[in-house]
């Protein structure tokens, strides 16, 4: 069964709060407070308490007082007023300040508690499941604005060069300035491409399942290393890989992939063109039911007021055209969706190195 | 025709600021043009050359990485009057003001920004901006045009 509700009672008699709770302590998990200071000093510590019965009659404050008092600063919990006074004007007060949901008489009848309990509940999970909902949404709709003022530039941006590019070809009769334009526009071309691909893994990580597989580090990184051989050549950056795999290892490999084909394509591509000791290293160790990876460059690195912003959606740190903004905001999903975590340590013209944990699922 | 005015082009996009000069050489000989594919090295250029004599139009993209167009005005607007004088900035945009968020036409400063260029950037757009800006007189704009096809 579920976790037992958890009820808070507040009632300046004793005899009520131990009558109470010998009723209902088998079903539910029940509070009880004597005063209001004790009753707020409850809610403080349990924010998962979800019902609250209060005695309307008390030395001092009103259960009506009470409830309007915590309606700022606790406004979750469902509230029940108990009283044996039912006149008109006090129903009204304690529906329009106290935001009650219920006014249950006293004394009270067992059943009458059950119901109340189980109707509060029930409203309990209805709003919160809205208010998730709506967090949820505000989220997307967050999201889809930046998506859609990133798309019209990163989409129409490329196009509108190579629009502009084919209008003047038309004009140009020098056969080796038509190469260079070609040239540039491929350029262009390829970085549209790979702004779609990482598109598509963006919705990838939004909305799919994990599917969970025993993972062979060592496969996956002789698969990378066989991606990134040529450009490790070409441009001279000495590439190094270490796994220590010692034990079973469960996890989705589609964002494991994801997470280190992105930092390593990044950590060749952000290298500085003109240091003679380029190198990207790999490093996994399997230990205790997580994996621990590190990422090394000896690239340009990040300005430090740039770092806290390097995992948002569609930043870009870098003057370098190649970037899509989407690379790091993606490998911070992945990790997320694989309950892990990652750092950054970053050195401007030295390198950066980035520590992911993951946990076996 | 004598060398009324120069250009500074600043865009992230290598294709862009190279198809941008291209035409513009097309239309004006002998013009000055520079490139910049950093609006960072743009303005550290501007600071170099201090006050010039001739006006220079710098055709400006906004969104840029690091330091888009808008920070770029930012920081010309600190440069001293003299200085901001000899230049007019005409915005490169995407989108047109009447499709972008109102922040461009708001953003800016009227006397620095001229006016706005829509994607892709054409002889005529920057042509008929030029006169309206009386940047250009009827002649400049004809042996510009006389160019096109």
């Amino acid at each position: 069964m579920a976790e037992k509700i958890k009820i808070l009672y507040v009632d300046d008699e004793p005899g009520n709060l131990i009558g109470f709770k010998a009723s209902f302590r088998v079903d539910y998990h029940v509070l009880t407070a004597v005063n209001i200071p004790q009753a707020i000093n409850y809610l403080d510590n349990n924010p998962d308490i979800k019902i609250i019965f209060c005695d309307q009659r008390m030395p001092g404050k009103t259960g009506v007082d009470f409830f309007e008092e915590i309606r700022i600063s606790h406004p979750l919990p469902v509230r029940i007023l108990l009283t044996a006074y039912t006149d008109v004007e006090s129903i009204i007060e304690a529906i329009n300040r106290g935001n009650i949901f219920r006014y249950v008489k006293k004394p009270w009848a067992e059943a009458d508690i059950l119901s109340s309990i189980d109707e509060a509940n029930k409203f309990y999970t209805a709003n919160s499941m809205l208010m998730v909902k709506n967090e949820e949404l505000q989220k997307a709709y967050a999201e889809l604005t930046k998506f859609a003022y990133s798309v019209s530039h990163d989409i129409r941006g490329p196009l509108s060069g190579m629009l502009g590019a084919i209008n003047l070809a038309g004009e140009i009769d020098d056969i080796e300035e038509i190469k260079e334009m070609l040239f540039l526009m491929g350029k262009s071309l390829t970085k549209l491409d790979t702004y779609i691909l990482s598109m598509h893994d963006y919705y990838s990580l939004q909305r799919g399942e994990l599917k969970i597989t025993n993972i062979d580090f060592n496969k996956i990184i002789d698969d990378l290393k066989a991606m990134y051989m040529v450009i490790s050549k070409s441009n001279k950056i000495v590439f190094t890989t270490t796994v220590d795999q010692g034990e079973v290892f469960r996890s989705d490999e589609v964002p494991l992939r994801l997470i280190l084909n992105n930092l390593l394509s990044n950590a060749f591509k952000y290298q500085d063109k003109k240091s003679t000791n380029k190198s990207v290293e790999v490093s996994i160790e399997v230990h205790k039911n997580q994996a621990i990876i590190y990422v090394k460059d000896t690239g340009i690195g990040i300005l430090g007021n740039h770092i806290g912003e390097i995992f948002d959606l569609f930043y870009r740190a870098n003057f370098q055209e190649a970037g899509s903004g989407f690379g790091l905001y993606n490998v911070k999903s992945a990790i997320l969706k694989l309950g892990g975590n990652i750092e950054v340590n970053s050195v401007l013209h030295k390198g950066t190195t980035f520590k992911i944990i993951i946990p076996s699922i | 025709m004598d060398k009324e005015f120069s250009f500074i082009i600043i865009d992230d996009s290598e294709l862009d600021c190279f198809v941008i000069q291209k035409v513009i050489e097309r239309a004006f000989k002998n013009l000055d043009i520079i490139s910049f594919q950093n609006a960072n090295n743009a303005l550290e250029a501007i600071k170099e050359q201090g006050v010039k004599t001739k006006p220079t139009i710098i055709l400006l993209d906004i969104q840029m990485p690091l330091m888009n167009g808008f920070q770029f005005i930012e920081e010309f607007e600190k440069f001293s009057p003299q200085i901001q004088d000899c230049y007019t900035v005409i915005i490169l945009s995407i989108l047109s003001a009447t499709r972008a968020p109102a922040d461009i036409h708001t953003e800016f400063n009227k006397r620095i920004v001229g006016s706005i260029i829509e994607k892709p950037f054409t002889i005529e757009k920057l042509l008929s901006l030029l006169k309206n800006m009386g940047l250009a007189d009827e002649k400049i704009v004809l042996s510009g045009k006389k160019l096109l096809p």
